[in-house]
């Protein structure tokens, strides 16, 4: 069975980069600038479904930073 | 407003839209205490050149902050969309005649351009709500549910996703899913796949209403590395699975020789002047994207970067490059740079035309966003922020794609003609933030 295998790969993997996370970071009151409006991974979030609705409509690849996006019969 | 209490609003904005787009976010720090409404609001214009695709949209974000880290968000979306948008058939030193969609009129377009349909006019009208609440001390659930309905299109979606945080909230791990159902009605009924544009009033090769499901999962980790740093990584896997035709679109039948449309004898009836077949795509679709983005702070400006791999097993595959750039003017202000790159190679079956004496392959599209091109966007957002803290912002982008059909799809003498439909639209927004 390769389940097996792949199950233990995933644990190890996920093992591994939390564990090298856990070494990087900031404490609690150091996030004053985490903290801004700009430092969002989404700052603007009405503009990015604004646009992943355009890009979706024009090109072959949609999703990504989401979901594939689509209720539209425009792809 | 002060300071903190905008950039918590910001946050939990995000972080609810987070929830309903499906993405990773790192868990905002601040909390919101008094129970609120936000709303983000916008006005779009998408206009391409040549009299194509016309849009004007609004749409709306509501969110409403509860005690204890719930969040309920509520999206509208209406767009009102015009114009014409190319069939897919291959232009030649002539005129042609087509069959509009619903099967009632013929409309001809002039010799040497490349063929439009011109009866293009929708509306839409999109509605979404998600849920999000805590789920423990160190994990947030969320649910949503989505609808969107156009003349010939229904969609119902409903999504979830679960995250976690580690490292004292410096690593966030989440998983979510997607699905969808979603109904076709095209204009005078789906025709059969690679069956003849008919004649007037002919709908024999026409079906019913058709169907299509898609599945979106999402695993993503997010990452704060250091006081001015912090990155994102996410894997995407989506599988559509039923009718993924574009109903609307056709392939030409050309001679081996001239590469010209073959003419359809005249029968005396308002008919098609050459031979042209509906598209034919496979029933299922299976893609998978990695994406990766790194936001990092300098001194007041602020770099947005992100790359998106994305490959499908209709052999598609593309690279996406967006930089931003948020450069303060003044405590109240900022200008925002905007490039993005994209670049995809053709689906296996993109043909922009057939040759008429050879076998018809099973599948077959000369949809030109499933052909090779690259895009770029260029543009810039300017914001400034009232006195009372409402937010207003305006951005002006262009975006040009410029498509190449391979030589080996190019039959008899079609090497120089243009094929290929570029593209150039231009994007206007108009946004508004605000508190209820």
């Amino acid at each position: 069975m390769t389940t097996k295998p792949l199950r233990q790969i995933c644990v190890m993997s996920a093992a591994i980069i939390l564990g090298a996370c856990s070494s990087l970071g900031v404490e609690p009151w150091e996030r004053d600038i985490l903290a801004k409006e700009e430092m969002q991974l989404i700052a603007d979030p009405l503009e990015v479904s604004i646009d992943e609705h355009i890009y979706f409509s024009k090109e072959a690849s949609s999703g990504g930073r989401g979901f594939g996006g689509g209720g539209c019969g425009c792809n | 407003m002060s300071k903190q209490k905008e950039s918590c609003i910001r946050a939990t904005l995000a972080s609810a839209t987070c929830a309903l787009l499906g993405t990773t976010s790192l868990t905002p720090v601040n909390a919101q205490e008094e129970p609120h409404w936000e709303f983000d609001t916008a006005l779009l214009y998408y206009g391409e050149n040549d009299d194509r695709v016309e849009d004007i949209s609004f749409n709306a974000l509501a969110i409403r902050n509860f005690v204890d880290d719930r969040i309920l968000t509520l999206s509208l979306g209406v767009d009102s969309l015009t114009g014409a948008t190319p069939i897919g058939a291959m232009p030649f030193d002539g005129p042609q005649t087509f069959t509009s969609p619903s099967g009632l009129q013929v409309k001809t377009r002039p010799a040497t351009e490349i063929p439009l349909d011109d009866t293009f006019l929708d509306t839409r009208y999109a509605l979404s709500a998600s849920w999000q609440q805590p789920w423990g001390r160190l994990n947030t659930f969320s649910a949503g549910v989505s609808a969107s309905k156009e003349y010939d299109y229904l969609h119902l979606g409903a999504n979830f996703k679960l995250s976690r945080d580690f490292n004292q909230r410096n690593t966030t791990v989440s998983i979510g899913a997607a699905f969808a159902s979603d109904e076709l009605d095209p204009v005078g009924g789906a025709p059969m796949p690679l069956t003849q544009m008919l004649e007037v009033g002919n709908l024999s090769n026409r079906m019913g209403e058709q169907d299509k499901d898609v599945l979106d999962l999402v695993m993503g980790v997010s990452q704060v590395i250091n006081r001015n740093l912090v990155v994102q990584l996410n894997y995407s896997f989506s599988s559509a699975d039923g009718y993924l035709n574009d109903p609307y679109k056709i392939v030409s039948l050309v001679d081996p020789i001239t590469g010209d449309p073959i003419p359809l004898p005249p029968t005396g009836a308002e008919q098609p002047s050459h031979q042209y077949l509906f598209e034919s795509r496979p029933d299922e679709r299976t893609k998978h994207s990695i994406y990766g983005q790194a936001k990092y702070y300098m001194n007041g400006k602020v770099l947005d970067a992100s790359y998106r791999y994305m490959t499908d097993d209709w052999e598609i595959d593309s690279h996406t490059v967006d930089l931003r750039y948020r450069w303060p003017l003044s405590d109240r202000s900022y200008l925002e740079p905007h490039f993005r790159y994209y670049s995809q190679s053709h689906a296996e079956f993109y043909r922009t035309s057939l040759d008429n004496t050879a076998p018809l392959p099973v599948y077959a599209s000369a949809d030109y966003r499933l052909g090779e091109f690259d895009a770029i966007t260029f543009g810039v957002k300017y914001g400034w922020k009232t006195e009372s803290g409402n937010e207003w912002s305006a951005r002006v982008e262009l975006y040009s794609a410029d498509g190449s059909v391979p030589t080996n799809l190019l039959i008899g003498d079609q090497a120089g003609r243009e094929i290929y439909p570029d593209l150039d639209a231009i994007i206007a927004q108009f946004s508004y933030h605000f508190d209820w």
